[in-house]
């Protein structure tokens, strides 16, 4: 097999060698054929050169505007100051055009010097081309649905992440952050959750290499912090963006087959333009803090429920007995009347980032090209020097040949990520530690341990934890017109993601009366992980129109390897823990994981598009996908899908409506699929651990053999209507989908009788989400200085499960309900505190008396999103523009509840725990007092937070993003200064009661609140 | 007009089509070598990763089995009932009268204050760990006899080995949670849905299990420092068997020949030393800690700080002058001198010593004179009974049993397994509950004791698994 595949690898490399030559074997064709013929006619007539500049109605110049001999079909491109020069002669036509800009046609009349104003042009729609991955599309001629969202829109936003700068502005796009620490985390859902292994991650393909967007995190290192969870999606630059398209439906993601079930999304980094060379410089500095804190009890309230707590249990007279003092030291050894805000203490700080990028861009109409480089430093809001550093490089560069048709991009991203953290995040000691408990630093300094009372958590800090990764995505593209109509693609693509990272664990972060020395104790962990992929895509695009059809046939071919490995070590004892970070001064060294996977890919794929008139539009894309994650003969699926779009604007009786300028009418329906399931799961397999029993190492039972693995698969169905009104100023689009996934690939859980937690295996289960997208964009007024657009976006989407066997037999009774969104939780009916005991009570649904896990968690509560969407608004007048964006969401999340239901216990909590019963009789929202030592509470206590009342309303109306820009007016028209203002969740409006509604985990950091002033400088 | 048009149309379209076939010869040997290029499916099937083995290769090889069963002795060192951390040692010293907890763990807490939940972790945590290594046991006697590689000795060795963890493991789960599954199969399909039987034919199903395994591993020399069962440790778990089903003849008769073939340490400082001639099997420690979790857990080192410390209800029961309370006991006091407290130390290289000179020893020799005792009593050997317990008595520096009679005799070594073997993989409580002792001995210092407590309830989650495990047990 290892030949075989060798000789394959050979044979790809001999393949893409062939692509790269084949251009040069096709001279015999007739040169006529693409070049026309009468620019030689015209070569002996005598050229006069024409100056002149180009600028839009209020004055300002247009850089990039091509500028057209109609005869000669030569042209030009302005400077960034609107300026052009161009040989025509006296009697010819220019034919000026720009993006977004109704296009002019100007004869020259003997003129020398022409001074062009152009009109924007409000049918945008021709303007706007859409990428589709394998293809571009026009927006107008789109039978799929793509949202697209792009740099103008990015730019605004001071954001680390791509997926940050796209919350709330797509339609059908739910992004949730993880974590407000610096490299962490986002969940993205698109159209809802599909698999019921909880698996939502998307295909990312970043200009076009796809991008692997698993944490290769280790939980041995970075468990604490971030959650494990270190997105890679960091290295791209959100600034180096032009734009983000993401597909949704069957038509847009079948040509990605098994990997387009959860949609795609495609990342197109900016490219150098034609024209003057130009240097840009941004410089920002962003201030970031957490925006809400918990109301938590102060000392006199939590030393008052401690108290009561310890008394109602039973125990009041050991308060008073000093033998006792050890076991409840906050009520009894520690200072009574100190209090310390250890929100602010410990997350109250600042975080600062500053950032800088030079970029320098230019060509000409052959060649252009963009290098940009980017430093940034970012520090958190906890105690200490933490901080985040990304350097990162970008260029692109675009050749094609005179002819055009030898086309050539190269494009390169390099990102150098180091992330220094505390080992663990500061939030829950942040929530949780006592309001009264001691000093962080004793008097000299060192770390406070307060006679062995507590675990001080500032001992973290002394706990390194850094992470440093490297980012390398390059892809090159190489096109060449064999023939006029047919081109000859390849595009080859690598990327290496690596990761190294390592936590401490020095005896000076312990209690020193433990007697931990280095020798004994101190640690380090580390774990050296890198992902190497590459990707050969050859493909075969012939396009022909005539005057009333146009076809174009795309085939292409798929060869994908992707090679992982990990490596974690843990060094433990050493001489002193000045030596901690080298491994070879650790007494003893293990080998934690060692640990390599190969992924294989290989596919073909082909779209037929046909277009009668303009006006209707058949859109076949398909897909044949084998992968290395199944078992022999289950390696292959065939993936595909049919769009169709209706241009009924187009019909004769539309045509000369004046209000109606532009209608569509549009369907998809196909199939994707999904292998995201990870490597090697069908084999049966034992694992080697890297541990040891007396030197001898040792091999654990991973994997029971299940060869039937085989693929998830995921129908889609849309129909969309787009519809534009008073010359497209005012432009709708509505869709409505159906996606059905079935065939699912789950952890089916098994009693531990089996040996195993679960098993992975497809699943006669169908999910369903459906959804309504609403899209609106318009240009509310557009003067000579003054211009105001609106965008709204709205989804409604709806989660079912469907379909799954033997569901009440199953493990998944208590999390699934057939009819129920994925997203149900199962709870206890909360019927308040019983005004006798003070103890919560619950609904016993099968009156068997007793409360139980299994039968009286019948109380449904769904926190999917029930719709979500954003409002923006730009306006802008003259030099001067403003933008806000507002986000909405209306949905359900745990509250404070989930982790403090109970008055007393030891820890802080928020202060509604003080409405607590006391005595026979009362009526209060929150069960009696309890030092946690009596029987009855503790259940009723995980109950309650367990139930219902954990529950609340947590939609929300968030200010997300502002951005003032201002442009400095210079003398000098090809100086550009910009000085902004941006705001990243400036306000929320929420009933919610915790600290972020987007975010209810008590233990990690709520997104923070941050504001950007930048300066940037073009020339 | 419209007709014309589209004629002409379509006589467009085939002259530009017969312009273009003759490039598409061309084009189509591109094509062909497109397809010849991407039609290998092989291309699609990786390389095994190195850290993952196909399972039989594993059955291959002798030393991969030697591989997969140091799995077993590691986990069981460090998870589970037979580890010194969370185990029956610790844990069931709490749930006895032998242990306080003084530590913030609620799920421990849950256990000393007998308000166990069937969510409990710890409960789960056990249970979930035995059958995981009953599974991983069952696959190497699965594997180990479907393999053609294997030589015979090394055959009867694995399977020898397998078998008494099978046992074991059975023999402790029954007695913690009552009527169990017996798990013989690999077959998850079976395992997942499996009904518990009755504690009578788990037990048969051990001492079945342990007679295969004492026949295959009795040609298997007992060598070194006993880091893995042997002979000695299936005839010892198989003459705990015949205790507790009180089938005396037998417990006598393996006990005796266990006897037979070891020695006691005579130092009763030497007793728990990794180089005890009376352990029969012993749990070697890995680097960190280089000794034993059984002193970590249980040494009280600070005031606060402490986790276990001995009741006084133990520390009461020693006779005066036994040298097992100076040398097997320690006590600590608070900065202010407060508070003392007194904790098992047994075991006593902590995490500090950076030499290993203690390993956690499973079964060791003094306990089966303690059930030859017992079995002789029964079998009214009166004399014999006395021999044997004064064997242990005279180690701790006491003086022979006045016992006589068999039921002073029996209270005499009941009393001397309490004061010989506590703080010990749970023979207090299993004692307790054998004896029908618990109820008179737990309800006083337990105020939440309640009869029902003689087993734990089935995790909460395995019952929701598989509904075959209903009902629940009693009180829970």
């Amino acid at each position: 097999m290892k030949n075989n595949y060798i000789s394959q690898g050979r044979r790809v490399l001999f393949f893409t060698f062939c692509l790269i030559l084949s251009p040069f074997f096709t001279d015999a064709l007739n040169p006529t054929d693409v070049l026309p013929t009468h620019v030689l006619n015209h070569a002996h007539v005598q050229q006069s050169e024409i100056h002149g500049t180009i600028s839009d109605a209020s004055g300002v110049p247009l850089a990039g505007a091509h500028i057209m001999v109609k005869t000669t079909k030569q042209g030009v491109v302005s400077d960034f100051d609107g300026s052009f020069t161009i040989k025509a002669q006296s009697n010819d036509v220019l034919i000026v055009s720009a993006l977004g800009f109704v296009t002019e046609t100007i004869s020259v009349n003997n003129q020398s010097e022409i001074n062009i104003q152009l009109e924007v042009d409000f049918t945008q729609l021709d303007a706007v081309t859409l990428n589709a991955g394998y293809y571009s599309v026009k927006e107008k001629e789109r039978t799929g649905s793509i949202a697209k969202i792009s740099a103008k829109t990015i730019e605004k936003q001071p954001v680390n992440n791509p997926l940050a700068a796209m919350q709330g502005h797509l339609t059908g796009v739910n992004i949730v952050q993880t974590t407000g620490v610096p490299g962490g985390g986002y969940n993205i859902e698109i159209r809802g959750k599909n698999f019921i292994n909880g698996n939502t991650e998307p295909l990312y393909i970043v200009d076009g290499v796809p991008f692997g967007p698993e944490s290769l995190g280790s939980i041995d290192v970075s468990g604490q912090i971030n959650g494990g969870n270190i997105s890679p999606l960091n290295a791209i630059n959100p600034n180096n963006i032009a734009s983000i398209e993401v597909l949704k439906d069957a038509d847009a993601t079948a040509i990605y087959g098994s990997r387009g079930a959860n949609g795609v999304i495609l990342i197109t980094t900016k490219k150098g333009k034609a024209g003057k060379t130009q240097f840009k410089a941004n410089m920002s500095s962003t201030l970031g803090r957490v925006s809400n804190f918990l109301e938590l009890m102060n000392t006199e309230q939590y030393l008052e429920l401690r108290r009561e707590g310890v008394t109602n249990d039973g125990f009041g007279p050991f308060l008073d007995n000093p033998g006792f003092d050890f076991f409840w030291p906050d009520i009894k050894s520690w200072d009574n009347n100190r209090y310390t805000d250890w929100q602010k203490e410990l997350i109250g700080g600042t975080a600062y980032r500053n950032n800088v990028q030079l970029s320098v861009s230019g060509g000409s109409a052959q060649t252009q090209f963009l290098i940009s480089g980017a430093y940034q430093k970012e520090t958190t809001v906890f105690p200490g020097d933490s901080n985040y550093k990304k350097a990162s490089v970008h260029s692109n560069i675009n050749h094609q040949s005179s002819d055009n048709r030898f086309k050539v991009n190269l494009s390169t991203i390099y990102t150098d990520e180091k992330n220094q953290l505390p080992r663990t995040d500061f939030t829950l000691a942040a929530y949780t530690l006592e309001p009264n408990a001691p000093a962080l630093y004793d008097d000299e300094g060192n770390i406070n341990w307060e006679n062995n009372t507590w675990k001080n958590p500032l001992a973290a800090l002394e706990e390194a934890y850094q992470v440093k990764i490297n980012t390398l995505i390059s892809n090159a593209r190489m096109s060449y017109m064999v023939l006029p109509n047919l081109e000859f693609k390849t595009s080859l693509g690598y990327n290496t993601y690596s990761l190294e990272s390592y936590r401490t664990l020095p005896s000076s972060a312990r209690n020193p009366r433990f007697g931990f020395t280095p020798e004994n104790y101190s640690s380090i962990s580390t774990n050296n992980s890198k992902r190497q992929s590459w990707i050969v895509e050859p493909q075969l695009n012939w396009n022909k129109n005539w005057s009333k059809a146009k076809l174009n046939i795309l085939l292409g071919t798929t060869f994908q390897q992707e090679n992982t490995q990990q490596l974690v070590q843990k060094g433990t004892g050493f001489p002193n823990n000045g030596l901690i970070q080298n491994l070879s001064a650790a007494k003893t060294l293990e080998v934690r994981q060692d640990a390599d996977s190969q992924y294989n890919y290989q596919a073909y794929f082909g779209r037929f598009n046909f277009s009668w008139n303009d006006k209707y539009i058949i859109n076949l894309t398909g897909r044949r996908d084998g992968s290395s994650r199944f078992g022999p003969g289950k390696q292959f699926g065939n993936f595909g899908a049919v769009g169709f779009a209706w241009l009924f604007s187009e019909e004769g009786i539309f045509r000369e409506s004046s209000i109606l300028s532009f209608g569509k009418l549009r369907g998809s329906f196909g199939t994707t699929g999904s292998d995201n399931i990870g490597d090697y799961k069908f084999l049966d397999t034992y694992s080697v651990t890297g541990l040891d029993y007396n030197g001898t190492s040792i091999i654990a039972p991973t994997g029971i053999f299940n060869p039937l693995f085989g693929w998830e698969a995921n129908q889609k169905l849309e129909a969309a209507l787009a519809l534009g009104f008073f010359n497209d100023r005012l432009l709708l689009n509505t869709s409505w989908y159906q996606n059905r996934s079935s065939n699912q690939l789950i952890g089916i859980p098994l009693a531990a009788t089996t040996g195993f937690n679960s098993l992975t295996g497809n699943f006669d289960a169908t999910v369903e989400n459906t959804g309504f997208e609403v899209d609106l964009q318009t240009i509310n007024l557009q003067g000579k200085h003054f211009k105001w657009t609106t965008t709204f976006n709205i989804t409604v989407p709806k989660n079912r499960l469907v379909k799954f066997g033997d569901l009440e037999n199953s493990t998944f009774a208590n999390r699934l309900e057939i009819g129920k969104p994925l997203t149900i939780v199962k709870l206890y009916n909360a019927l308040g505190v019983d005004s006798e005991t003070g103890i919560y009570q619950f609904e016993d649904y099968n009156n068997d008396g007793a409360i139980s896990r299994t039968d009286d968690r019948q109380w449904v509560e769904d926190f999917e999103p029930k719709f979500y969407g954003g409002l923006g608004n730009v306006l802008s007048y003259k030099n001067v523009s403003f933008d806000f964006f507002f986000q909405f969401k209306k949905q359900s999340a745990f509250n404070n509840l989930r982790w403090r239901a109970t008055p007393g216990f030891r820890g802080n909590g928020p202060v509604s725990l003080l409405d607590r019963w006391q005595q026979e009789g009362d009526t209060n929202l929150v069960q009696l007092a309890s030092g946690g030592l009596s029987p009855s509470v503790g259940p009723s206590d995980l109950n309650q937070s367990d139930s219902n009342a954990a529950v609340s309303d947590a939609s929300f109306i968030r200010l997300r993003n502002i951005s003032l820009n201002y442009r400095i007016p210079t003398i000098n028209n090809s100086l550009d200064i910009n000085v902004y203002l941006q705001g990243q969740n400036v306000l929320t409006i929420t009933n919610y009661d915790g600290a972020d509604p987007e975010q209810s985990f008590k233990n990690a950091l709520p997104p923070l609140q941050q504001f950007t002033l930048g300066l940037q400088i073009g020339f | 007009m419209k007709h014309k048009q589209s004629r002409i149309y379509l006589k467009k379209f085939v002259s530009d089509f017969s312009l273009y076939r003759i490039r598409m010869i061309k084009l189509r040997s591109l094509f062909f070598l497109v397809i010849g290029m991407t039609s290998c499916s092989d291309f699609v099937e990786a390389e095994p990763p190195k850290n993952l083995l196909i399972s039989e290769t594993v059955f291959n090889d002798p030393a991969t089995v030697e591989s997969a069963l140091a799995n077993i002795y590691y986990n069981m060192r460090e998870q589970g009932m037979i580890s010194g951390r969370f185990g029956l040692t610790t844990l069931m010293g709490i749930y006895s009268d032998e242990l306080d907890y003084y530590g913030f763990d609620v799920n421990s807490a849950e256990l000393y204050n007998h308000n166990v939940v069937a969510l409990n972790p710890i409960i789960l945590g056990w249970w979930s760990n035995a059958y995981n290594l009953i599974y991983a046991a069952n696959d190497i006697i699965v594997g180990v006899e479907n393999s053609n590689s294997l030589n015979t000795v090394d055959k009867e060795r694995f399977k020898g080995q397998a078998l008494f963890v099978r046992a074991f493991m059975h023999s402790l789960l029954s007695n913690i949670y009552g009527d169990i599954p017996y798990i013989t199969s690999t077959n998850y399909l079976e395992n997942n849905s499996v009904e518990r039987l009755p504690v009578s034919i788990v037990t048969g199903n051990i001492i079945s299990d342990l007679t295969k395994s004492v026949t295959l591993l009795e040609n298997t020399a007992i060598i070194g420092e006993r880091l893995t069962p042997n002979l000695s440790a299936s005839k010892a778990l198989l003459a705990r068997m015949y205790l507790y089903t009180e089938n005396w003849e037998l417990a006598e008769m393996i006990s005796s020949d266990l006897i037979n073939r070891h020695t006691l340490e005579s130092d009763i400082n030497g007793v728990f030393l990794k180089e005890s001639p009376e352990t029969l099997w012993q749990l070697k420690p890995g680097d960190s800690p280089r000794n034993t979790h059984e002193a970590n857990e249980l040494i009280i080192q600070v005031i606060p700080g402490q986790q276990f410390a001995l009741s006084n209800v133990l520390l009461d029961a020693f006779e005066p002058g036994d040298l097992r309370l100076n040398n097997w006991t320690g006590s600590t006091t608070s900065t202010d001198g407060t508070i003392t407290l007194h904790f098992a130390d047994k075991f006593k290289a902590t995490f500090a010593e950076t030499e290993s000179l203690e390993y956690s020893i499973i079964f060791r020799l003094s306990e089966q004179y303690l059930i030859r005792a017992e079995a002789r009593v029964k079998l009214g050997n009166i004399s014999g009974a006395q021999q044997d317990l004064n064997a242990i008595r005279n180690r701790a520096g006491l003086t022979n049993t006045t016992a006589n009679l068999m039921n002073d005799l029996l209270k005499a070594i009941h009393q001397e397994r309490r004061v010989e073997l506590f703080a010990e993989q749970g023979h207090r409580w299993f004692d307790l509950k054998r004896t029908g002792n618990a109820n008179d001995v737990l309800s006083p210092i337990k105020p939440n004791w309640k009869e029902t407590h003689m087993l734990l309830p089935i995790p909460e989650s395995e019952l929701e698994i598989n509904p075959n495990l209903l009902p629940q047990n009693l009180g829970y």
